[in-house]
């Protein structure tokens, strides 16, 4: 009854706590159970953050290291920072925004890429911030768009979800015309992870 | 992102028996306290306990019960415990540290007892993902004769919150429920078992019962004798679902385990293919430990692991009932149970395997850290893009330097302005709990010769200033108290206070002014607003000068928070103004980069001159009255009444 285990992460303020309710309500809606740890409080305030989602039977909130099978990272530097969630099966969807914190000198992104390539997990890149740009005018949306992205390009989600139980999570946990353009940039997400894979 | 949409809609949580809905432990807690018939709540925010009551206040009306956001702890704790005295079921929630501000009235509830339900919950931060300290709060279960209640994920929140009800009631004793950060925040489907009560007894009545509520010594004796009577009571009665369960009974080896740690434990025994070897204990009243089903367990077993979160609670307790009884069974618990931080899946498949003698071999593989140069640089918390603080602290110190006041010691406070202790303000150095910055201030100011600035946020002046900034014009200290006014308590999620207007239900209320107080106590008081920082700069600067001649000073600093601004321009369609950096005129000083460390100001990998993320930048406009060569400008212009947004 092995779980399956998604890492979310990037920088507060990011909307990574919105994915991961958007997930959880996909989970009720599909029948799976869940857990959802978030990260509240002072690590809001742009710093590394991290939400783990465990799907599955199970309580225990925590996903062990190396045992991640999906990362979905919205930020580079912190994508490259959990890496060691992952093991060599592990997909990783990442958005290719790389957002250095003030003052500190830091590894750009083609190391940062090549580095995690030569680990041997399976990478996947989008700019989920220029599409969200494009499909709802700024980068409020680009958690859903790394959602509808790992969805295309990640097999195991495939098996646990339809993509309908996305949308109805979207209409959920969205209200007013936020619903309809998140379920626009998680369909862009979607669409470009296909051509991927 | 992200910012601005309800954690959860109101109705899911008056939803009725039957539905299944996304709880966050937090949320869980509030439903299971509302399903027990609460009618009254008051709390003072702190992560991460802070949903508890912000779930309630949001379906306040129409359950129809009161909640408050309360000054402090204490303040919320009396009021709460008021309510059970006089048979109305309440609540009252707080951080762990929380209790340490309310612990005088804990202490007492205890003697006294309660007439009606009354739960407090604590929530404890193993780990310290957002406070001071990992203090283990069931230690105050013990030293208050209070009984503990304490799940193991939110569903158990739910429905344990209901069972500490329960308890409270039987026994007229106030309970504590321990909650953790990862059950606090972590989400779960739970299915609602009962509905939210329309009838419930929110008119209380107040019996004159001296004896029982004026604790002079001889009536405290005599409530003593009932307190130590229900405590050997729970001890002795209690040991029953749902506080103790026994899973698999009757094995050689037994695991007893408490909270969060039962979940790890139940996964970890699954994973390692070791569920039918070990009967597992799960401790939902760790304090007082009933005993009967534990010794029970001692007697069967030949080796027991303890297995708990932080301090040793559960294991002193359970080698005192072995001891008392005569039983020699082997425990083991803190010496291969971690006991900093918290637990996880890993840490305890690892403490088991250790038990059982063999290698600790993991089903997971983790990947090494990357090897990069530079490293990763660590992203510590920031203040945002438009903090007010940041224009404070650029204000405060540039003052400084022109008033002439030499090596300022900052003595600091506990909020979103703490982050000044990071470069390149250094304006918080000391940080230490509630309202302390001013305390210390005072102390530090009779013994040392540096000036002395105490740097406080308005909730946290309303919650732990007063008494201390009464102190020093009292016996004479000499610091000056800046008071951080953004209207709101930010860091634990803007909630409002005495000097925002609001109350907890989204009534208008009294602002009691900040100034005014200050004012009274003896203190010159000086406003500002720090938008206008070059105003600001020779008003703080004059009182820098008066604070050298002697005078008792007293700033306060008045600016929205930058998140509320823009949450307000969002909502009223306002356009805020956008800012750039003109490459002809940058020279590449680094100024702004450097003085301000605005998370919306970069400098670009390899690049000479900085840059302003305009989709991050919220047009404070510190930064174009910071650049010396007057290179930031502004490129978008906010709508004409954008200033109404920080208003
Ligand atoms: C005794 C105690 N209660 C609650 C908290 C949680 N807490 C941390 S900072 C803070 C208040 C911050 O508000 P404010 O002083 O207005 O500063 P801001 O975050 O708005 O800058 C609170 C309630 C705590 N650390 N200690
Ligand atoms: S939440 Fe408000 S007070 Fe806190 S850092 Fe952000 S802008 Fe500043
Ligand atoms: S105006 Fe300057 S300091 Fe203010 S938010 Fe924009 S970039 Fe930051």
């Amino acid at each position: 009854m092995a779980r399956y285990n998604i890492l979310v992460t990037g920088v507060g303020g990011q909307g990574l706590l919105t994915l991961g309710r958007v997930v959880g309500n996909a989970a009720i809606l599909a029948g799976i159970d869940a857990t959802i740890a978030e990260t509240h409080g002072l690590s809001q305030r742009g710093g590394s953050l991290i939400v783990q989602i465990r799907l599955g039977e199970g309580e225990s909130p925590l996903i062990p290291r190396g045992a991640a099978d999906l990362v979905i990272g919205m930020e580079v530097l912190e994508t490259a920072r959990r890496i060691i969630y992952a093991n060599t099966n592990t997909r990783v969807a990442m958005n290719k925004f790389l957002w250095p914190p003030p003052l500190a000198d830091y590894p750009d992104l083609e190391q940062v890429v090549d580095k995690i390539k030569e680990t041997g997990v399976k990478l996947y890149m989008i700019d989920a911030n220029r599409i969200s740009e494009n499909v709802v005018g700024s980068v409020i949306s680009a958690n859903m768009v790394m959602l509808g992205f790992a969805y295309a390009v990640d097999e195991g989600l495939k098996k646990l979800f339809d993509k309908k139980h996305f949308l109805q999570a979207i209409e959920r946990v969205f209200r007013g015309k936020a619903v309809e353009l998140n379920k626009k940039a998680f369909e862009a997400g979607y669409e470009e992870g296909l051509k991927q894979t | 992102m992200g910012t601005g949409w309800s954690a959860l809609t109101r109705k899911d949580l008056i939803s009725p028996k039957g539905r299944t809905v996304l709880l966050m432990g937090n949320e869980a807690i509030a439903r299971g306290a509302l399903e027990a018939g609460i009618c009254f709540a008051a709390a003072y925010p702190g992560t991460p306990s802070t949903e508890i009551m912000e779930a309630l206040a949001s379906v306040a009306k129409d359950a129809g019960i009161y909640v408050e956001w309360s000054t402090n702890e204490k303040v919320a704790f009396e009021a709460a415990y008021a309510a059970a005295m006089s048979y109305v079921k309440s609540l009252t929630t707080m951080k762990h540290v929380g209790v340490n501000v309310a612990a005088d009235i804990l202490m007492s509830s205890a003697y006294a007892g309660v007439n009606a339900g009354f739960v407090i919950v604590s929530a404890d931060d193993p780990g310290q993902h957002s406070s001071q300290n990992e203090q283990d709060n069931r230690w105050y279960g013990m030293h208050a004769h209070i009984p503990v209640v304490e799940p193991s994920s939110p569903r158990d929140a739910y429905k344990l919150t209901k069972a500490a009800y329960m308890l409270s009631e039987k026994y007229k004793h106030p309970v504590l429920f321990r909650s953790t950060t990862r059950i606090s925040h972590t989400r779960q489907p739970v299915t609602f078992e009962q509905d939210v009560p329309v009838e419930k007894k929110c008119k209380g009545r107040f019996d004159r019962d001296i004896e029982r509520w004026v604790l002079v010594p001889a009536h405290g004796r005599k409530q003593k004798k009932r307190m130590m009577e229900v405590w050997r009571k729970i001890a002795e009665d209690e040991g029953v679902e749902p506080f103790i369960r026994i899973i698999n009974p009757g094995m050689k080896k037994a695991i007893i385990a408490g909270g969060i740690a039962y979940s790890h434990v139940m996964e970890a025994l699954e994973l390692l293919g070791k569920k039918d070897e070990y009967s597992v204990v799960k401790v939902s009243l760790p304090v007082p430990l009933p005993y009967k089903p534990i010794l029970r367990v001692l007697k069967e077993a030949q080796e027991v692991l303890v297995v708990e979160e932080l301090d040793p609670v559960l294991e002193i307790q359970i080698k005192k009932i072995a001891y008392d009884n005569g039983v020699t069974t082997k425990i083991r618990g803190k010496d291969i149970v971690p006991i900093n931080g918290e637990l996880d899946l890993d840490s305890v498949a690892r403490s088991i395997l250790s038990f059982d003698g063999r290698e600790p071999i993991m089903p997971w593989k983790p990947l090494e850290p990357l090897k990069l140069e530079p490293p990763i640089p660590a992203r510590p918390p920031v203040m945002c893009a438009g903090c007010p603080h940041r224009n404070t602290y650029y204000i405060v110190k540039t003052a400084a330097n022109k008033a002439g006041l030499k090596d300022p010691i900052f003595t600091g406070d506990i909020g979103c302005y703490t982050l000044g202790y990071e470069p390149p303000f250094h304006t918080q150095m000391t940080s230490l709990e509630m309202g302390g910055s001013i305390g210390v201030a005072h102390g530090l100011s009779k013994v040392v010769d540096e000036p002395v600035i105490a740097v406080i946020g308005d909730s946290t002046f309303y919650h732990a200033g007063l008494p201390p900034s009464i102190n020093i014009v009292y016996n004479k200290g000499h610091a000056v108290i800046l008071v951080l006014d953004n209207q709101y308590t930010a860091m634990t999620g803007h909630q409002p206070h005495p000097g925002t207007g609001l109350t907890a239900m989204g009534e208008p209320a009294v602002r009691v002014p900040i100034e005014k107080l200050l004012e009274t106590m003896g203190y010159k008081t000086y406003v500002i607003n720090p938008m206008n920082v070059r105003e600001s700069i020779n008003i703080v600067a004059e009182a820098f000068k008066k604070y050298k001649e002697g005078e008792q000073i007293a700033i306060v600093s008045r600016m929205k928070c930058a998140l509320q601004a823009v949450r307000k321009a969002r909502k009223e369609g306002i356009r805020l103004p956008v800012y750039h950096i003109v490459e002809d005129k940058c020279t590449g000083c680094m100024v702004c980069v450097k003085l301000l460390a605005c998370p919306a100001i970069v400098v670009p990998k390899g690049a000479k001159k900085p840059k302003i993320l305009t989709e991050l930048c919220v047009g404070c406009g510190l930064c174009a009255q910071v650049c010396p060569f007057n290179a930031i400008e502004i490129f978008k212009e906010g709508s004409p009444d954008w200033l109404e947004a920080w208003k």
